[in-house]
């Protein structure tokens, strides 16, 4: 499987400072989340999908239309159930429900998409590096790029270990639900040891270079804001404040919605 | 909870959270679809069983693998979104709960051996103990915090998660901690070998914090579930109709501050056992 989601576009969005990539990102979630009206979410869905379109993002949200899918159809059924409202429709699907259904499934694609088009426009050391000089200690944003780097070198192992496994006969497939869990056994822990024993070693070499002798380090990756960046960081914040500004006025609520 | 920060100070620990984060993030990927137990609803995912392993073999470390760990399955396979922010703490305390509860399980590990591994019948209880409440704090808390945003409703996502989580835990967990015990305190990187004592909190009142634990994780998960459904809870707290959600956050709360107590409460420092030559 290919575990690797950053496009190399370099498209605007790509050119943006990674800080301000995380912050629009956290700033999209609050804008999302001010409205339960379908209507109220289309000025931040357009914005959404102008950001997909411009980094390419597109392209690997193809990638999860499966799971997108099961989400929307789960989310369509579950929110009909668990809402209702004074317009019957039909069975027990009332207008007010169904427009719930539809700004909360809305809400969980726009989410995605938000994190898609961070992934596909921000390299992992960037992000990383972005969420340091934002105020992250060090050594959790190293933790964090190492794991980055290694899930496709163990995504790999894994897929080459299942392999060897079934190739010497363990069906993952077959059996009853106890039997297929012990299966995983010859799989979890051949991944588990191969990765874990080099622990030691690791620890060495990076002390040996230094890490941890220091509170501050430097770092080869130094980003500086630009104008645009900050013109792009100053539209999200005005959007998100007339957004926090209507939605404390009340607009944007479902009239009739009863939520169980 | 001293230890969950004093750790960062300890290269092999910090070594550790990256490459429990890794294992977890690409097993989570791997075998995303698991096997359905109500298909389309619950399934058990293989990868599940390693952050309460991961939690009693590296402590602290394995905790924020886990909760790394999920962050980084939910960036890879696109899925990446605000229930990602809880998703951490959730998984977060699925590894924290076991290591801490695992000297206070009321017998069932005595203080003669504290090892991390379930080479008896009672330690295999213990283990299924705190595999149950980890699965049970991560549940509520994911499913708490998704029933506020509106985004899933508690009595769906609450018991989805407990029974995903607890399933390949129960199965596998305890051969996998037989199994990989031996080389993990070989190779010299169980918690309590890497980390000092005087760095793990000393907690206090550990039984009461144990059984404060256990009502929070699962007394949250049934009380929730039946406020959620309305069975119980709805008229029982004064909120209908409209207000009905607002029922189920006041109710569970309760019990989430009941886990945070007692994870104060709860120590660690009483598997720093003296080893003889």
């Amino acid at each position: 499987m290919d575990a690797e989601i950053y496009i190399d576009n370099n498209s605007f969005i790509h050119r943006l400072d990674p800080r301000v990539k995380i912050i629009i990102f956290l700033l999209t979630f609050v804008a999302i989340l001010l409205f339960e009206n379908p209507l109220w979410m289309l000025p931040i869905t357009v914005l959404i999908v102008a950001q997909l379109v411009i980094s390419g993002a597109l392209l690997n949200l193809r990638r999860i239309r499966y799971i997108l899918i099961v989400l929307t159809v789960s989310s369509m059924i579950l929110w009909n159930l668990f809402s209702t409202g004074e317009t019957q429709l039909f069975w027990r699907i009332s207008l007010e429900s169904l427009s719930f259904a539809v700004a909360r499934t809305m809400l969980m694609i726009l989410m995605i998409s938000a994190g898609m088009i961070l992934i596909t426009s921000t390299r992992n050391e960037e992000l990383v590096n972005g969420m340091i000089m934002l105020g992250m200690p060090y050594r959790v944003g190293f933790a964090i790029s190492t794991a980055l780097r290694l899930v496709p070198t163990i995504v790999s192992s894994t897929i080459t270990i299942s392999q060897a496994q079934r190739s010497r006969g363990l069906d993952l497939e077959s059996g009853n639900l106890l039997e297929r869990v012990k299966k995983f056994l010859p799989l979890l822990v051949p991944v588990f040891i191969s990765t874990i024993r080099s622990t030691n070693i690791f620890g060495m070499a990076l002390e040996s270079k230094g890490f941890g002798a220091k509170e501050k380090r430097t770092f080869y990756l130094v980003f500086e804001m630009r104008k645009v960046d900050y013109v792009v960081l100053a539209f999200a914040i005005v959007f998100m404040a007339v957004s926090v500004y209507f939605a404390i006025l009340g607009y944007g609520q479902i009239e009739g919605l009863v939520r169980f | 909870m001293k230890e969950v920060i004093s750790m960062w100070k300890n290269t092999r620990m910090i070594i550790l959270v990256a490459l429990s984060a890794a294992i977890y993030a690409a097993f989570l990927i791997v075998f995303k679809g698991g096997i359905p137990i109500v298909p389309g609803i619950t399934e058990v995912r293989p990868a599940n069983v390693f952050p309460p392993v991961f939690g009693l073999l590296f402590g602290p470390a394995g905790a924020w693998g886990a909760a790394i760990g999920n962050l980084i399955g939910d960036l890879f396979g696109g899925t990446l979104g605000i229930g990602s922010i809880f998703g951490f703490v959730g998984n977060f305390f699925l590894g924290f709960i076991p290591y801490k509860m695992w000297g206070a399980t009321f017998g069932l590990v005595s203080k003669d051996d504290m090892s991390q591994t379930t080479n008896n019948f009672k330690k295999v209880l213990a283990f299924e103990l705190v595999a149950l409440v980890s699965s049970a704090a991560c549940g509520i808390i994911i499913a708490w915090y998704l029933d506020i945003v509106a985004i899933v409703p508690f009595a769906f996502l609450s018991i989805t998660i407990t029974i995903n989580n607890f399933a390949a835990a129960f199965v596998l967990g305890p051969i996998l901690l037989v199994l990989l015990y031996p080389r993990v305190k070989r190779w010299g990187l169980i918690w309590t070998d890497i980390m000092a004592e005087e760095d793990v909190a000393k907690g206090f009142a550990k039984t009461i914090g144990s059984i404060l634990m256990i009502v929070g994780s699962l007394g949250g998960l049934i009380v929730g579930v039946l406020v959620a459904v309305g069975v119980a809870g709805q008229q029982l707290y004064g909120f209908t109709g409209e207000q009905g959600q607002v029922a189920v956050w006041l109710s569970v709360l309760p019990f989430l501050l009941m886990i945070l107590v007692a994870s104060f409460m709860l120590s660690g420092r009483e598997q720093f056992v003296e080893e003889e030559e």
